[in-house]
């Protein structure tokens, strides 16, 4: 179905080559899931499938992509349209309409079908993908997971052999992201699409792929079976990541699985206790906090209090009042009731980081932040220079991967030492390695004595990170506890760790291997 | 409802009234007007345009009554109050600036801007009573791509302002030790490279969507032209008819 030929991609502007020499074959029917850090061109890769890379990005394609028979160098993204459906990394920004029917209907109408043809096929496409109560709805008033399945929908009305999708879950809170992959694994089974996703949660998807791609840093790139791939390979999810540490025979990639083989572990491993960080003096504490956005209640009063030497995880569905309370916190929505801060400075990491920057290179950036907050020369690049020594002075800060940008991003916020530091789901496409540094700079952070107050959807980062966890739902405070507790009660909060070791307490790798010396 | 109707009808209503100049039909579909958007207007922001059509006809009439009492014509007639008068040169000769203000005066320029006052509130009406994303998608296929183009800048619009707001938060946060006023250039800068990569993204999911491919594109559920809208359109003919 799909064919790499020695395919190499090199934009003129850029230093490196974007991909060196791929090559590969995928069939009929397959759920593939392409891995390899962030900045290694994944999306690249995605996008040569309908030919928008070299068609639209620019750029120079040496070698062959193949799919069904058409060469992608002599055809344009428009007229592979009713061979491969594909869902951008925001599906917002691929909108054109405000109504979910239409927005349906825009690809059919591009093409000329006639109208019968069209009722019928939404129809078909609204049951397929329950979309069935939101027909009416305008689009921007839909949750994350709603967004994406029209995204899905809205590709498959012209019957494609193929789907594309980036990074499909990464902005979704797990139930959601569960509900899209079921849709995507019945696409394959029910219906013989070939699904091709890029997705950094290995955890969420890799019970549901057939095929791993892996490519590598020096255009090695490796294809094959999950288990195969995930044996030795760089990024895994953390059930690998476990089965390895303990050195299992063979890895497993399901919970069932591998609880098989670790009952074991499970009945002889000690009981460990949680070090309990020394929690100090309140920063913040409200008394009935609550946000109304008109007559409608975003956040209902709340009582709360964080503590110097915390880290705070804040979860909930998408819409449940996570950003409405660290603005209230923030101090930058009106509220009702009481925010008391007993901090001199406060660090805040929005959702899009970008939000923050907006110098033309790494260098002005940090000089910006050492005048803003009189700070000594450097201080800044000092700090950004330990979180990533090999960035660059002179790159545009949007030129950065991922993992340079929260880099300098936390170089920003971290140099004048905030005493909060609020962080609203940072972690959207980072890979291992990224939250990896995440992880460290903000354990340091609260070790020093500062709070941090995380909203984030990656029960895994909770997991390693959390001292504490808030959850949410609908505005409401529902769970507020030490992180083991709230995390072991919910199946759907559960880290794989935890569910594979249930029902013993242990959150992470390195508890298992601690309990079990 | 099909969304050319209240525009067909709102035209030709207007073209009748003025031709009439009749001050109590003027009056009477003012009322009629403004009963018929306060029951069927429509779900959105451009409803509220009715209420602004009545707040410019608010102003139209006060600014031509003020302008129409201290210079113009003097009509005789019942003085209501008196101005002081400013001598004019010989050669503005019948023009006036102050002087007596009559009743007839200010009732007559009010009855000229009724007139004005019907057209503004037919479209006013017009605009509250249909969904203008309808009504481009509406438009004859010739100006398709222009109608396009405002559809998606009416969706983004909203976005754009949107996002300011989110980067200006983000970056009083930032450097909130300093001032709290920013820079344009911190706002647009991020503004403008969000946009930027946004447009990218649009491009490319409308091109993989088969945009632009064939001339000619189908539509999903047109609004079709109904007896009701036949209706509507046909007594505002009626109308036009009799005053000619």
């Amino acid at each position: 179905m799909i064919k790499f030929q020695n395919v190499s991609l090199i934009y003129p502007t850029a230093e490196r080559t974007i991909l060196d020499n791929l090559n590969f074959e995928i069939g009929e029917g397959e759920f593939v899931l392409l891995i390899g850090e962030t900045g290694i061109g994944k999306s690249s890769v995605l996008k040569l499938l309908n030919g928008l890379v070299p068609h639209h990005t620019g750029g120079i394609l040496a070698g062959n992509v193949e799919v069904a028979g058409f060469s992608t160098r002599n055809v344009r993204p428009g007229e592979l349209a009713e061979l491969i459906g594909i869902v951008g990394q925001n599906p917002i920004n691929g909108f054109v309409s405000d109504v979910v029917e239409d927005e349906l209907a825009f690809s059919m109408e591009s093409l000329n079908l006639p109208e019968e043809v069209m009722r019928k096929r939404i129809e078909e496409i609204l049951d397929l993908l329950s979309l069935h109560s939101i027909r009416d709805r305008k689009i921007a008033t839909l949750s994350g997971g709603e967004q994406q399945r029209v995204a899905i929908g809205a590709a498959m009305v012209l019957h494609p052999k193929i789907l594309v999708l980036d990074e499909p879950t990464s902005a979704l809170d797990p139930v959601a992201a569960e509900e899209v992959l079921a849709i995507l694994q019945r696409l394959v089974h029910d219906l013989g699409i070939t699904i091709i996703i890029a997705e950094h949660r290995l955890e969420r998807v890799i019970g549901y792929v057939d095929t791993v791609i892996e490519i590598g840093k020096d255009g090695a790139t490796r294809i094959g079976k999950p288990e195969e791939i995930l044996k030795d390979s760089k990024i895994a999810p953390p059930i690998v990541k476990l089965a390895r540490a303990l050195k299992l025979p063979k890895i497993a990639l399901s919970v069932r699985d591998l609880r098989k083989e670790t009952e074991e572990i499970r009945t002889n491993g000690r009981d460990i206790s949680f070090e309990t960080r020394l929690t100090g003096s309140p920063l913040i504490t409200t008394e009935k906090l609550n946000v109304k956005y008109g007559s409608k209640l975003a956040l209902s009063p709340i009582d709360l209090k964080i503590n110097s030497g915390e880290v705070v995880a804040l979860m909930g569905r998408n819409g449940a009042g996570k950003s409405s309370l660290i603005k209230a916190l923030l101090g930058i929505i009106e509220f009702e009731g009481e925010v008391n801060k007993f901090a001199k400075r406060n660090g805040y990491i929005p959702q899009d980081a970008n939000d923050l920057l907006y110098h033309q290179n790494v260098a002005a950036e940090c000089e910006q932040t050492d005048s803003d907050n009189n700070l000594t020369k450097g201080t800044t690049f000092a700090l950004l220079q330990q979180l990533a020594p090999s960035i660059s002075l002179n790159s545009h800060p949007r030129d950065l991967s991922e993992g340079q940008r929260l880099a300098l991003v936390l170089a920003i916020v971290l140099s004048p030492n905030p005493d909060i530091l609020i962080l609203d789901e940072p972690t959207r496409g980072l890979d291992y390695q990224s939250k990896a540094l995440l992880i460290n700079q903000l354990t340091a952070r609260a070790k020093s004595g500062s709070a941090v107050l995380i909203a984030t959807h990656d029960v895994e980062l909770v997991a390693e990170l959390a001292s504490r966890i808030i959850i949410l739902a609908d505005g409401e405070l529902v769970a507020d506890g030490p992180a083991i507790d709230v995390l072991l009660a919910s199946p759907a909060f559960a880290p794989q760790v935890t569910k594979v070791m249930s029902p013993r307490k242990w959150l992470t790798v390195s508890d298992v291997l601690r309990a079990n010396e | 409802m099909h969304p050319v109707t209240w525009w067909l009808w709102a035209a030709l209503v207007a073209t009748a009234l003025v031709r009439l100049q009749n001050n109590w039909l003027t009056l009477g579909l003012l009322i009629g007007v403004s009963f018929l958007v306060y029951k069927y207007k429509s779900e959105g922001p451009w409803s509220s345009s009715y209420n602004w059509a009545l707040k410019l006809i608010l102003f139209v009439i006060t600014f031509r009554v003020l302008i129409g009492v201290i210079i113009g014509v003097p009509v005789p007639g019942h003085t209501i109050f008196s101005l002081p008068q400013i001598p004019l040169p010989k050669w503005m000769a019948g023009i006036t600036l102050g002087g007596p203000v009559t009743w007839e005066r200010v009732s007559s320029t009010i009855i000229e801007s009724l007139n004005i006052a019907s057209v503004i509130a037919l479209f006013g009406a017009a605009t509250a009573l249909t969904n203008p994303r309808a009504l481009l998608r509406s438009i004859p296929p010739l100006f398709y791509e222009v109608g396009m183009v405002l559809v998606i800048a009416t969706n983004l619009t909203p976005q754009l302002v949107a996002n300011a707001k989110r980067i200006r938060v983000a970056q009083e946060v930032r450097g909130i030790q300093r001032s709290r006023f920013l820079s344009w250039r911190q706002i647009a800068m991020p503004l403008l490279e969000d946009s930027l990569a946004r447009a990218l993204d649009l491009a490319a999911a409308m091109d993989s969507r088969g945009y632009g491919l064939k001339r000619s594109r189908s539509r999903y559920r047109p609004h079709r032209f109904q007896i009701k809208d036949g209706l509507i359109v046909v007594s505002a003919i009626a109308l036009l008819v009799a005053s000619l």
